[in-house]
C-alpha cells in the first residue's frame, strides 16, 4: 500500500525512456494529424462537391473508419497489409499510416459539417464574381468552415492523441510502450501508469496551448474587432 | 449455428467465424454495462453540475475534465494492473474493464448532457422558478423534457464510442471479440491470416456500430441537435 515513485525517478534509464516516449507519441500524433488533416480536407471537399462516385466512396470510407475501432484498423495496417502486399516497413511507419487514415476520417467529418454550415450566399456571391470553383472552395468556403470548426478540430485532435497509446501494441516505442517496459522491470504498475497519465495530460495541455496559438496566428481575422 | 457455419465454410474458417461471433457477445455485454454505468454516473455528474452549489459544480467539472483527459488505455492499466498490485486485491479483467469504461463514459456523457441542458434557453429556467416551482420540480417538469430531445441523438452516437472503447479491454486480459480475433491472427492456421481476420473483425464491429450511427442521424434529423452539443468522438 505504499507509493514508491522514486523507483521510477531515480533511474536515468527510465527517465530517458519516458522522455523518448513523449517525443515519439507527440511526434507521431502531430505527423498523423497533419497528414490526416490534409486527407480530411480532400475527403470533405469530395463529399461536399458530390463528385460522382468519389463522393460516395469518401462518405463510405469516413463512415467505415468512424464505426470501427482504431486497434483493428491498426492491426490490419501493420500485419494484414504487409503480408498481403509483401512489403516491410519499420513499426513507426505502420503506426503513422494507421493514425493518418484514422485521423483523416474524424477530421473530414468535422470539416464537412463546417463546409455545410457556411451560408450558401457566400458560394453564390463568389460564383457571381466569376471565380473558378477551386478558388471558391479554397479562398471562400474552406477558410470560413475552418474558422467555425477550429475549436472542434482542436478538441478532436486532443482526443485522438489520447487514443494513440495503442500503437505500443505494434512495438512502436511510444509513451505507453515506455510505461509497459518500466512496469515489467519494476512491478510498480500503479505508480508507472499514474506517471504516464500525468504525462499524457501534460502533453495534451501543451497541444491545447499550441493550437490556441495557431488559431490566433492563422485565423487572425477572428480576433479583430 | 456452429455446424451450419462449418458446413458452409469448411473446417477452420467456419470455426473461426463462429468463435468470433461467439466472442462478440462479451463485447456487447461489456458495452451495455458500461453504457448503463456511464449513464447513471453521467446523470449524477450532470445533476451535480447544475445544482445551485459552487462546490458540487466545481467537483463535478473537475471529475469530468480528469476522466476526459485520461486515456482509456491508462484507465484500463491503472484498474487492471495498477490497482491490484497497489491494493493487493484480486481484480478480475471483467471488473477492471467495467470500472474503467464506466468512468470514461460517464465523463463524456455528463458533457453531452450538459450541452443539452445548456441548449434550453435561460428564460425557461427563470419562468419555471417564477411560477414557483422548486429547483427539482423545474428540472423535472420544464428543463428535462426539452433537454432530452437535444440529448438523445448525441447519446446514441456516444454508444458507438463505448463499443469501440471495449476493443481496448483485451489488453488487460478481457476475452472479447478483439482478444479472440487477435489470437486467431497470431495462429499459423490457413484461413486465419491477419489480412482475413482483421477485416472480418472490422466488419463485425461495423455491424454493431453502424446501426447506432444511422439511428442517431435519424434522431438528429427528427429532433434536431443543439449547436452547443459537443462533437465528441474517440477512436
Amino acid at each position: 500500500m505504499d507509493l514508491r515513485f522514486f523507483e521510477i525517478y531515480r533511474s536515468s534509464e527510465y527517465l530517458g525512456l519516458l522522455g523518448q516516449g513523449v517525443a515519439t507519441s507527440a511526434g507521431l500524433t502531430i505527423a498523423g494529424g497533419v497528414i490526416g488533416f490534409t486527407l480530411g480536407i480532400l475527403l470533405a471537399v469530395t463529399r461536399f462537391e458530390r463528385i460522382k462516385v468519389l463522393g460516395l466512396v469518401a462518405a463510405g470510407y469516413v463512415d467505415f473508419i468512424r464505426n470501427t475501432p482504431l486497434v483493428v484498423q491498426m492491426f490490419f495496417v501493420a500485419f494484414g497489409l504487409p503480408t498481403l502486399l509483401c512489403y516491410q516497413w519499420p513499426f513507426w511507419a505502420h503506426a503513422l499510416l494507421a493514425l493518418s487514415l484514422n485521423f483523416s476520417a474524424y477530421f473530414s467529418e468535422i470539416i464537412w459539417a463546417g463546409l455545410k454550415s457556411v451560408d450558401p450566399n457566400q458560394s453564390e456571391a463568389a460564383n457571381a464574381l466569376g471565380l473558378p470553383r477551386y478558388v471558391v472552395l479554397w479562398r471562400v468556403l474552406l477558410p470560413q468552415a475552418m474558422g467555425k470548426m477550429f475549436p472542434s478540430l482542436s478538441a478532436q485532435f486532443i482526443f485522438l492523441f489520447l487514443t494513440t497509446g495503442i500503437i505500443s501494441e505494434i512495438s512502436v516505442k511510444d509513451l505507453t510502450y515506455a510505461g509497459v517496459f518500466i512496469d515489467s522491470r519494476t512491478f510498480r504498475s500503479f505508480e508507472v501508469f499514474l506517471t504516464l497519465t500525468v504525462l499524457y495530460i501534460l502533453v495534451s495541455l501543451l497541444f491545447k496551448t499550441a493550437l490556441a496559438k495557431l488559431e490566433q496566428v492563422s485565423m487572425h481575422w477572428k480576433f479583430v474587432r | 449455428m456452429k455446424d451450419i457455419l462449418v458446413t458452409l465454410l469448411g473446417k477452420p474458417e467456419g470455426i473461426i467465424l463462429f468463435q468470433l461471433i461467439e466472442a462478440s457477445q462479451f463485447t456487447i455485454y461489456l458495452s451495455l454495462i458500461a453504457f448503463t454505468g456511464g449513464a447513471i454516473f453521467g446523470g449524477i455528474l450532470t445533476l451535480l453540475r447544475i445544482l445551485p452549489n459552487k462546490a458540487s459544480q466545481r467537483g463535478a467539472t473537475a471529475f469530468v475534465w480528469l476522466f476526459q483527459s485520461t486515456p482509456l488505455l491508462m484507465l484500463l492499466f491503472l484498474t487492471g494492473l495498477g490497482a491490484p498490485r497497489f491494493l493487493g486485491l484480486d481484480i478480475r479483467p471483467w471488473t477492471a474493464a467495467v470500472i474503467s469504461l464506466t468512468l470514461h463514459s460517464s465523463a463524456f456523457m455528463a458533457d453531452v448532457w450538459r450541452g443539452a441542458l445548456e441548449s434550453v434557453p435561460t428564460g425557461q429556467w427563470e419562468a419555471a422558478r417564477a411560477v414557483g416551482l422548486s429547483f427539482f420540480r423545474s428540472v423535472q417538469k420544464v428543463i428535462m423534457p426539452q433537454a432530452l430531445r437535444a440529448a438523445l441523438a448525441p447519446t446514441v452516437s456516444f454508444m458507438v464510442q463505448i463499443i469501440k472503447g471495449t476493443s481496448l479491454a483485451y489488453i488487460i486480459g478481457f476475452h472479447d471479440l478483439m482478444a479472440i480475433g487477435k489470437r486467431w491472427a497470431n495462429a499459423t492456421v490457413a484461413g486465419s491470416e491477419p489480412f482475413i481476420i482483421f477485416p472480418i473483425m472490422a466488419l463485425i464491429y461495423f455491424t454493431l456500430c453502424y446501426p447506432l450511427t444511422l439511428w442517431s442521424r435519424h434522431l438528429e434529423r427528427r429532433l434536431g441537435t443543439s449547436p452547443k452539443t459537443l462533437i465528441v468522438t474517440t477512436a
